[in-house]
């Protein structure tokens, strides 16, 4: 749905975006990922057709944004980080507006809107000035007006950014919802485990290149090459050390209170052996689990865990 | 399809009691300076019949006071237009939508001076007070306010070009009112200079900057009107504004009006590029080559 080849933009003699390579299957929930700085709002705004890029190439449905960049904006529902609304619109109206913009009939448009609506929980505001919504429905309304002409690609940029955890979990709900419609979606966000819980793939950008991308798991294991275990005992503690030094793929042995922690050059089936020669040998086993190396720390590993402003 | 942004704005503008206020304010002026004129003719004593010259004076009190607010009220609705929505954060969703850039500053332009123009056809009938008195033709009339709405539009023009260039509505309102100044009092200055050093005030013509100049226009099309027996506003030797002096037979203020009509078109062209995202760069449209085609040079 979404191919980025090669692409650039500077500022002077800074590269905002250099040299970024990125594809998006239809359907998917792209997540980008970055520190503040990295180029993801410059990008999701290039693509949007609302930065010139200095370089590179953006096919969006197979169709070449720069060279057809009405068409381009049919297919794509941009919601930024930053917006504004028009305070002195109502609700409806406000949505009404961008419909006539999309030249939707007079007749479809009443209908477009109740479901739009409907979809972000608007339903009940639809007469009320968007001056006196919340921020979380400013936010709903905001994703609302970039669904109206029903574009194959969204493109959200923080779209849970600010909200509280309520209104979070619903941005998510109707995000979900979104997918289920097969739409496409590019967002962006802060909050790693948010992505990692709703997006099919994930890219992390750092310093306008995308350093990994993929799905969860398949980043997680270009990570953490080894699989890394941590043993809990309530007792034998040295007992048990002993006992993981015998098995050759064992490695990494690190001790702490009761616990310990081992890499695993091994599969499911060597590792289930180890367990059960500690629970052979009466080791008092209260925990034995693979650790899933979190988000924040690839992310922390891939970005030099450094922010660039 | 009538243009969504004009749509939009006239609904919420003649939604606020901003829109009411401004035009009862406004019209209140110039029933004001109406009833004036009226009392001085009225309690003119001496004289018991009816006036021809008070249907010229009143005539001009009303056109003037009338031109003077378009010139000041047509730059404050027009330079905020874009830069208001920029201040807003809402130009990135008008400019994400497939709305052409020309689209977003005429439909701009055509939303402030649809107040400009209710205030304009609002004041007709204050006019109507010099029918009562004869002296003014009805064409006078059609041409005075046709002079009216091209100024204002060409005012309005200058308002939403810097308003697309300055960020800030207020940076936007102030570029505006000085170029208003300049075009009005900066060319008369520069004419008397000019005529002073090259020809000793010496000067027979309508000097070719004033047909750039808002007033000038103006003061040609009443001299035209009264059919220059007026011919007093030469009030420094050497700067006329009066009808012989028109370019090859043709009226001063009907070139003013060609001259306004450029300057809108060319406001709104440099308007119209820069708003678009892509094209920043006014002179970007004279390249050839796509921004996007241009190899860069990776650090």
């Amino acid at each position: 749905m979404l191919e980025i080849k090669n692409l650039y933009k500077r500022y002077g003699k800074f590269y905002a975006v250099n040299g970024l390579n990125l594809a998006i299957p239809e359907g998917e929930i792209f997540g980008f990922v970055g520190p503040n700085g990295a180029g993801k709002s410059t990008t999701m705004k290039i693509v949007s057709g609302l930065l010139a890029p200095n370089g590179g190439e953006i096919y969006v449905d197979g169709v070449d944004a720069f060279k057809h960049n009405r068409q381009i904006k049919e297919k794509i529902g941009y919601m930024p980080d930053f917006f504004g609304v028009y305070d002195d619109l109502k609700v409806d109206e406000y949505l009404d507006f961008y419909a006539s913009i999309y030249k939707i009939k007079d007749k479809d448009r009443k209908k477009i809107i109740s479901d739009l609506l409907e979809l972000v929980d608007l339903g009940h505001k639809r007469d009320s000035y968007v001056d006196n919504l919340s921020r979380g429905m400013k936010q709903r309304l905001c994703l609302a007006r970039s669904l109206i002409h029903n574009p194959k690609l969204l493109i959200l940029d923080e779209p849970a950014s600010g909200l509280d955890p309520r209104a979070r979990v619903e941005m998510k709900a109707i995000l979900r919802n979104l997918k289920d419609m097969g739409k496409t979606i590019l967002i962006s966000s802060h909050i790693l485990s948010e992505l990692a819980e709703m997006c099919t793939s994930i890219g992390i950008i750092d310093s306008g290149k995308i350093v990994i991308s993929g799905t969860v798991s398949e980043i997680m294991q270009q990570i953490y090459s080894k699989k890394v275990v941590k043993i809990k005992v309530s007792d034998k503690l040295d007992d048990a050390v002993l006992i993981l030094k015998e098995f050759p793929f064992v490695d990494k042995i690190t001790v702490g209170e009761n616990i310990i922690q081992a890499g695993f050059d091994a599969g499911d089936e060597e590792m289930s052996r180890v367990l059960a020669a500690l629970v052979g040998r009466s080791i008092p086993v209260v925990t034995f689990a693979q650790m899933d190396g979190n988000l924040e720390d690839v992310f922390m590993k891939v970005t030099k865990g450094e922010e660039q402003q | 399809m009538i243009n969504p942004v004009l749509m939009k704005e006239i609904k919420v503008k003649m939604r606020s009691w901003k829109a009411a206020g401004i035009i009862g304010l406004y019209l209140l002026i110039l029933a004001a300076v109406a009833w004036f004129i009226t009392y001085l003719n009225n309690n003119d004593m001496y004289s018991a019949t009816i006036n021809p010259q008070f249907s010229i004076g009143a005539y001009t009190g009303i056109a003037v006071i009338q031109f003077i607010l378009i010139l000041f009220i047509v730059p404050a609705l027009t330079a905020g237009a874009i830069a208001g929505e920029r201040e807003r954060q809402t130009l990135d969703l008008i400019l994400c939508t497939k709305l052409k850039p020309r689209t977003i500053i005429v439909g701009k332009l055509l939303a402030s001076m649809s107040h400009a123009i209710l205030l304009i056809v609002a004041s007709i009938p204050m006019f109507s007070i010099v029918f009562l008195y004869g002296g003014i033709s009805v064409l006078e009339i059609a041409q005075l306010f046709g002079f009216y709405m091209i100024t204002a539009i060409m005012a309005g023009s200058v308002g939403i070009f810097f308003s697309t260039y300055v960020k800030k509505t207020i940076a936007a309102t102030v570029l505006t009112y000085a170029l208003g100044i300049f075009m009005c009092f900066g060319t008369l200055f520069i004419a008397a200079v000019y005529i002073r050093v090259f020809y000793n005030y010496d000067y027979q013509g309508y000097f070719p900057l004033f047909f750039a100049n808002p007033l000038a226009g103006f003061s040609s099309l009443l001299m035209d009107q009264f059919g220059g027996q007026y011919g007093g506003l030469n009030f420094i030797p050497g700067l006329n504004f009066t009808n012989p002096y028109g370019y090859k037979g043709t009226d001063p203020w009907l070139i003013n009006i060609y001259v306004d009509l450029g300057i809108t078109v060319v406001m709104l062209f440099l308007a119209s590029i820069k708003i678009n995202p892509i094209k920043r760069n006014i002179f970007s449209f004279l390249k050839r080559k796509r921004k996007a085609e241009i190899i860069p040079k990776p650090n």
